[in-house]
């Protein structure tokens, strides 16, 4: 296995091992949020030997995120395997920004598609456990379909990031690692207004916050100020 | 008969599953009784009908915060324990159902995450390096994930039927508040950072910073819009790089 930018067969394994186990964590094991964007996305980038490009697009992805709670049976992109394909798309293609706008478009519509599979997954969950009077009386039976649920969802995780984890990587390699100005004050300007949407819609998903406008506007202020100081 | 301390120890280790057969008749039902099983197990040792209708009734319908399952746990492992009517056990357990979903949502997904993720890609923007920046996020917040299962464990089994009074508790309510009011100010901090890292050497300093601002101000003001025009803009940056004009 070599840490080089290339998806060897090692490295496809490995992140297919890693998908799996950040699959399972957004909801059914053990929900320590290893599936967010972030880690995900820095351990995708980590892969590919950049873990600081697999970081950048993990956190435009998390304000992206950040308005989907998983309420009740709500739907939410299933951030684990995207962030890691995501991660090490990004990584492979260089980490500029047009191959980060590549690999976040790629990772935002894997955690759509992860969404429906996730979908598919608690459907199968629900025959498991249809018969109630049944599982009652054989508690056992209850743990095995229990764990196989679990199971079930690592699969489901690793075989998502298994499938997608190539495609996008050659995808991302598509963009060019030195666009020309025009494509890259377009793919730069179109992530700027993109994460500071993303933030805002995630302002609007925060319930029962007074003053928040006075709250933004002061978070913003301290933003450019830290700007200002950090070289 | 009592639950002893390792049957407290496996059903709590348990609700860290209690997700993992999530589904949309029963909802977390299957989870809940998977965590609940050793401690029956123990009430009820030698009383296989009685334990029976106790799995019987805990795989109804139930959905709560999968943080606050094992509060759930304990408050239905002592009133099994305290030999409640059946009934009244089905009662309880929906009103639980309900409370401790809005609670849990409140306070762990509206505030604690989002603190502990822009507190954590803040410190990336200002210089952090990715790893630190993945520790700072996965520490703290994992500290109050598993000290909020132990508390809610604990809480459950000495309270029983009187939780209620636990979870309405005005402090936790103001937490929630306060974290929510701090998770408004980061977003606007990290709006601003990340932004200015996205525009690199592609744009003139001034404005990666200026254009998130004014993004963050804009996606406050109209959320539904933003949320899908953030996304939007994420594809068009994504076909001008692809195709390179």
């Amino acid at each position: 296995m070599t840490w080089s930018p290339e998806p060897d067969l090692g490295v496809w394994l490995l992140a297919s091992l890693l998908g799996g186990l950040a699959g399972v964590d957004a909801s059914s094991w053990p929900q320590a949020m290893v599936s967010r964007p972030l880690v995900a996305g820095t351990v995708g980038g980590a892969l590919m030997g950049d873990p600081a490009s697999g970081l950048l697009v993990g956190a435009l992805l998390e304000l992206l995120a950040l308005r989907h709670h998983p309420f009740g049976a709500a739907r939410y992109p299933d951030t684990g395997p995207a962030g890691i394909v995501a991660g090490a798309a990004s990584a492979a293609a260089g980490g500029g920004v047009a191959a980060l706008a590549a690999s976040a478009a790629i990772g935002w519509l894997l955690g759509w598609i992860g969404a429906r599979t996730v979908h598919l997954q608690r459907g199968l969950a629900g025959h498991l456990l249809a018969d109630r009077e049944g599982l009652a009386a054989d508690p056992r039976g209850l743990e095995r379909r229990q764990l196989l649920s679990v199971g079930l969802d690592v699969l489901r995780s690793s075989a998502l990031t298994a499938a997608f984890l190539v495609p996008a990587v050659l995808a991302a390699r598509l963009v060019p690692p030195a666009p020309a100005p025009g494509a890259a004050w377009l793919a730069a300007g179109g992530l700027v207004l993109a994460a500071g949407a993303g933030a805002g819609a995630g302002v609007g998903a925060l319930a029962g916050v007074r003053r928040r406008w006075w709250l933004l506007a002061g978070g913003i202020a301290i933003g450019l100020a830290a700007l200002t100081v950090t070289p | 008969m009592n639950p002893h301390r390792r049957d407290f120890v496996r059903a709590l280790l348990r609700t860290f599953a209690a997700q993992g057969s999530w589904n949309y008749r029963s909802y977390t039902a299957g989870g809940l009784t998977y965590a609940l099983l050793p401690l029956l197990r123990r009430i009820h040792a030698g009383d296989p009908v009685r334990l029976r209708e106790a799995l019987e009734r805990h795989m109804r319908p139930f959905n709560a915060h999968p943080y606050l399952i094992p509060l759930a746990v304990g408050a239905l492992a002592r009133v099994e324990r305290d030999r409640e009517e059946g009934e009244r056990i089905v009662r309880f357990r929906t009103a639980l159902s309900s409370s401790l979903g809005a609670l849990g949502d409140r306070l762990v997904w509206q505030a604690w995450r989002p603190f502990c993720l822009l507190m954590a890609v803040l410190g990336f923007n200002l210089g952090l390096g990715p790893w630190a920046a993945v520790v700072l996020f996965l520490i703290p917040y994992n500290a109050g994930h598993v000290a909020l299962r132990i508390w809610g464990m604990r809480r459950g089994w000495s309270e029983g039927l009187r939780v209620g009074a636990v979870m309405s508790g005005e402090p936790v309510r103001r937490l929630a508040r306060w974290l929510t009011a701090v998770d408004v100010v980061l977003m606007g901090a990290v709006a601003v950072t990340l932004a200015g890292r996205l525009a690199g050497a592609a744009l003139p300093a001034w404005t990666g910073p200026a254009g998130g601002a004014a993004a963050a101000l804009g996606g406050a003001a109209w959320p539904g819009i933003a949320g899908a025009s953030a996304a939007a803009l994420v594809v068009l940056a994504a076909v001008a790089a692809w195709i390179h004009p």
